[in-house]
C-alpha cells in the first residue's frame, strides 16, 4: 500500500465513519431543492429555463463546493492540532501526497452528492437534463477543486472546529446569493452582477447550469473550467504561503 | 548556528546551543553529548526546555546559535533521511481520526514506505497486538500511550526521543513498558527519554542530564549524581530497642534522633556504623535508606531556583 493510497483509505474511513456528518452532507443540498422548488415552483427564471433548471444546478454546485470546503477546512486543522502534520512531517512523505488522498476524497464525495441530487431532482422535480449534460462532469471536477483549495486556505487560518464553521459559512452562505446560485443573477441590480463574476461559485452554477440546460455548446462550459483553475491556482497559492505545520508558534 | 562535526561518532552532539521566543530564553547555552547505544535521561522541570530540545534535535526548530550533530548529520534543513533514522514520541499523541489501532499503523508505516505486517510488528512490541481492530478512541489511556510509542517505532529507528512515556500507565503497565525500553536498548537503539519519574530515570538510565530554565545543570549516572550529593545515609531502628544516648558516640555516627517511634541515625560510613550496631540489636530490625536520584534532582533544582 503505498501513502497516497493508504491515506485516501483512512480518510475515506474517517469520514464513512462519521454517520451523521455523512447523512447531513447528502441531504442539506436536497433540503434547498425541496425549499426552492416550493418557492419557484412554475415559474420561469434566468433567461427563461424552468424553475428546476434553474434551481437544481444552483442548489448542487452550492452543496458540493460547500461539503468540498468543510470537509478539507476541518481535515486540515483536525491534521494540524492532533499533531498528525508534524507526524507527516517526519516521514518520506511529501505533503502534496498526504492532501491529494484528501482532495481524492473531496471529489469522490461531490460526485456521489452529484448522483444522488440528480436522481432526485429527475424523479421527483422533472429536472429535464439536456444532451450536453455531460459537460457538467468536468465542471463538478474543477468546481470541487476549487473548494477545496478554498478549504486548505480556511483550514490553515482556523485552530479550532468552531472557527472553521464559522469562517467557511461566512464565506458560502452570502456566495450561494451573490453568485446567482440561490437567487436568480439577472434580478441583481448591475454591480451586483459584476462582483459575482470575482466569485468562484459564479462559474461552477453557469458551468453545470448551461451543461445540464443545453445552453452556450461546448465552448461555455469549459470557460467556466478555465475560471475555475484561476480560482483554484490563487486559493493554493494563498494556502502554501499561509501554511503552518504546528499550531504552536 | 552550523553543525557540529566535532563528534560524528555521537548519536546527538549540541555545543552552545541557545533559543529563544521573544522574551523566553528556552534554551540558554546546552551543551550535551549522548552516545550511540546509550538510555539517557531528560530530567526537569515543566517548562526547563525540554520538548524545545527535541524540536531542534528533529530539525523542526533551528537554534539561534550553537552546533547541532545527530548521528553525524545536520538535522537542517529537513533532512528526511535522518528523519527515517528517528522515531519521536510527543506527549500530544498524533492518531488518524476514526481508525482503528492496526488501520492507524497500517497508514502511518505506509506513510515511511513500508509493508502492512510492520504495523502489527509494532502493535506486539508493545504488547497491544490483542486491541489491534478496536477504535482508538474506545482504547485506554494506557493502551493509548503504548499505541503512539509504537507510531514512533513502526519504522524501526536507531534513535528515539520519549517524551513521558509512562505518564499515563498505571504501575503495572509502566513495569511493562520499562521491559520493552531495555528490549530496544539491548538492540544497540539509542533512547533519550524525557520523565517526570525519578525512578523511572534511575532504573533505566545510563546517564540523565538534569535541566532547568534552559541550561544544563548536571550530566552524569544515576549513581554519580547522588553520590555526588554526598547525602548521608539513614539508618532506622524500633526506638524501643536503643536509645539516642546507646549510640550517639558510635563512630561513624553524625546525628541521631527520634522520630515516628523510630531511632534515626544519620552516616556517610553506614558500613561502620551497621557493625557497631550489630553488637547491639539484631541486623535484621534495622532500615536502610540511601539517598535516590530524586534527592539529588531536588537538590540540584532548588539551588537553581535560589539563585535567580
Amino acid at each position: 500500500m503505498n501513502a497516497y493510497t493508504a491515506v485516501t483509505r483512512a480518510s475515506y474511513l474517517a469520514y464513512l465513519r462519521d454517520r451523521t456528518s455523512v447523512i447531513f452532507t447528502f441531504a442539506f443540498p436536497l433540503v434547498f431543492l425541496i425549499v426552492f422548488g416550493m418557492i419557484f415552483q412554475g415559474q420561469a427564471v434566468d433567461g427563461g429555463l424552468s424553475y428546476i433548471n434553474y434551481i437544481a444546478p444552483g442548489v448542487l454546485s452550492w452543496g458540493i463546493g460547500n461539503a468540498a470546503l468543510f470537509g478539507v477546512a476541518f481535515t486540515l486543522m483536525h491534521w494540524r492540532r492532533d499533531d498528525l502534520l508534524r507526524l507527516i512531517w517526519r516521514t518520506p512523505t511529501p505533503l502534496p501526497t498526504v492532501l491529494g488522498a484528501r482532495y481524492a476524497v473531496a471529489l469522490g464525495t461531490g460526485l456521489v452528492q452529484a448522483v444522488l441530487f440528480t436522481a432526485v431532482a429527475l424523479a421527483a422535480f422533472g429536472l429535464h437534463l439536456s444532451g450536453s449534460w455531460p459537460l457538467a462532469l468536468p465542471v463538478l471536477v474543477f468546481g470541487i477543486t476549487a473548494f477545496a483549495a478554498l478549504g486548505l486556505v480556511v483550514g490553515t487560518l482556523a485552530n479550532t472546529p468552531e472557527a472553521v464553521a464559522a469562517i467557511a459559512n461566512c464565506v458560502m452562505v452570502p456566495m450561494a446569493f451573490l453568485s446567482g446560485a440561490f437567487y436568480p443573477i439577472d434580478l441583481m441590480p448591475g454591480w451586483l452582477q459584476g462582483l459575482s463574476r470575482a466569485l468562484p461559485l459564479r462559474y461552477f452554477d453557469e458551468g453545470v447550469t448551461d451543461a445540464v440546460g443545453g445552453r452556450g455548446g461546448i465552448a461555455l462550459p469549459f470557460l467556466d473550467c478555465a475560471a475555475l483553475t484561476g480560482f483554484t491556482l490563487v486559493f493554493a497559492l494563498i494556502a502554501a504561503k499561509t501554511f503552518r505545520w504546528s499550531n504552536r508558534n | 548556528m552550523s553543525t557540529g562535526d566535532g563528534r560524528p561518532d555521537a548519536a546527538v552532539a549540541l555545543d552552545g546551543v541557545r533559543k529563544r521566543y521573544g522574551t523566553v530564553q528556552a534554551l540558554d547555552g546546552v551543551s550535551l553529548t549522548v552516545e550511540r547505544g546509550e538510555f539517557f535521561g531528560i530530567l526537569g522541570p515543566n517548562g526547563a526546555g525540554k520538548t524545545t530540545l527535541v524540536e531542534i534535535v528533529e530539525g523542526l526548530r533551528t537554534p539561534d546559535s550553537g552546533t547541532v550533530s545527530v548521528l553525524g548529520e545536520s538535522p537542517w534543513p529537513r533532512n528526511t533521511a535522518l528523519l527515517r533514522r528517528l522515531g519521536i514520541q510527543t506527549q500530544s499523541s498524533a492518531f488518524f481520526t476514526r481508525l482503528t489501532a492496526r488501520e492507524h499503523l497500517e497508514t502511518v508505516a505506509a506513510l515511511y514506505r513500508l509493508e502492512r505486517p510492520a504495523a502489527l510488528r509494532a502493535l506486539d512490541l508493545v504488547d497491544l497486538g490483542d486491541q489491534a481492530d478496536r477504535r482508538i478512541d474506545q482504547l485506554s489511556g494506557g493502551q493509548r500511550q503504548r499505541l503512539a510509542l509504537a507510531t514512533a517505532l513502526i519504522h524501526e529507528p536507531e534513535l528515539i526521543f520519549l517524551d513521558e512515556p509512562t505518564a499515563a500507565l498505571d504501575p503495572a503497565a509502566r513495569r511493562s513498558l520499562w521491559e520493552v525500553l531495555r528490549a530496544l536498548k539491548g538492540d544497540g537503539r539509542t533512547i533519550v527519554h524525557t520523565t517526570h519519574h525519578l525512578d523511572e530515570a534511575e532504573a533505566l538510565c545510563d546517564r540523565v542530564a538534569i535541566v532547568a530554565r534552559g541550561a544544563v545543570l548536571a550530566v552524569d549516572s544515576p549513581r554519580h549524581l547522588i553520590k555526588s550529593l554526598s547525602a548521608p545515609t539513614t539508618l532506622r531502628v524500633p526506638a524501643y530497642r536503643l536509645g539516642v544516648e546507646d549510640v550517639r558516640d558510635l563512630p561513624g555516627v553524625e546525628s541521631a534522633g527520634i522520630e515516628g517511634g523510630e531511632l534515626v541515625i544519620s552516616t556517610h560510613t553506614a558500613n561502620q556504623v551497621l557493625l557497631a550496631l550489630g553488637d547491639l540489636v539484631d541486623l535484621e530490625e534495622i532500615t536502610t535508606r540511601t539517598a535516590t536520584l530524586e534527592d539529588a534532582y531536588l537538590a540540584l533544582t532548588t539551588t537553581e531556583q535560589c539563585r535567580s
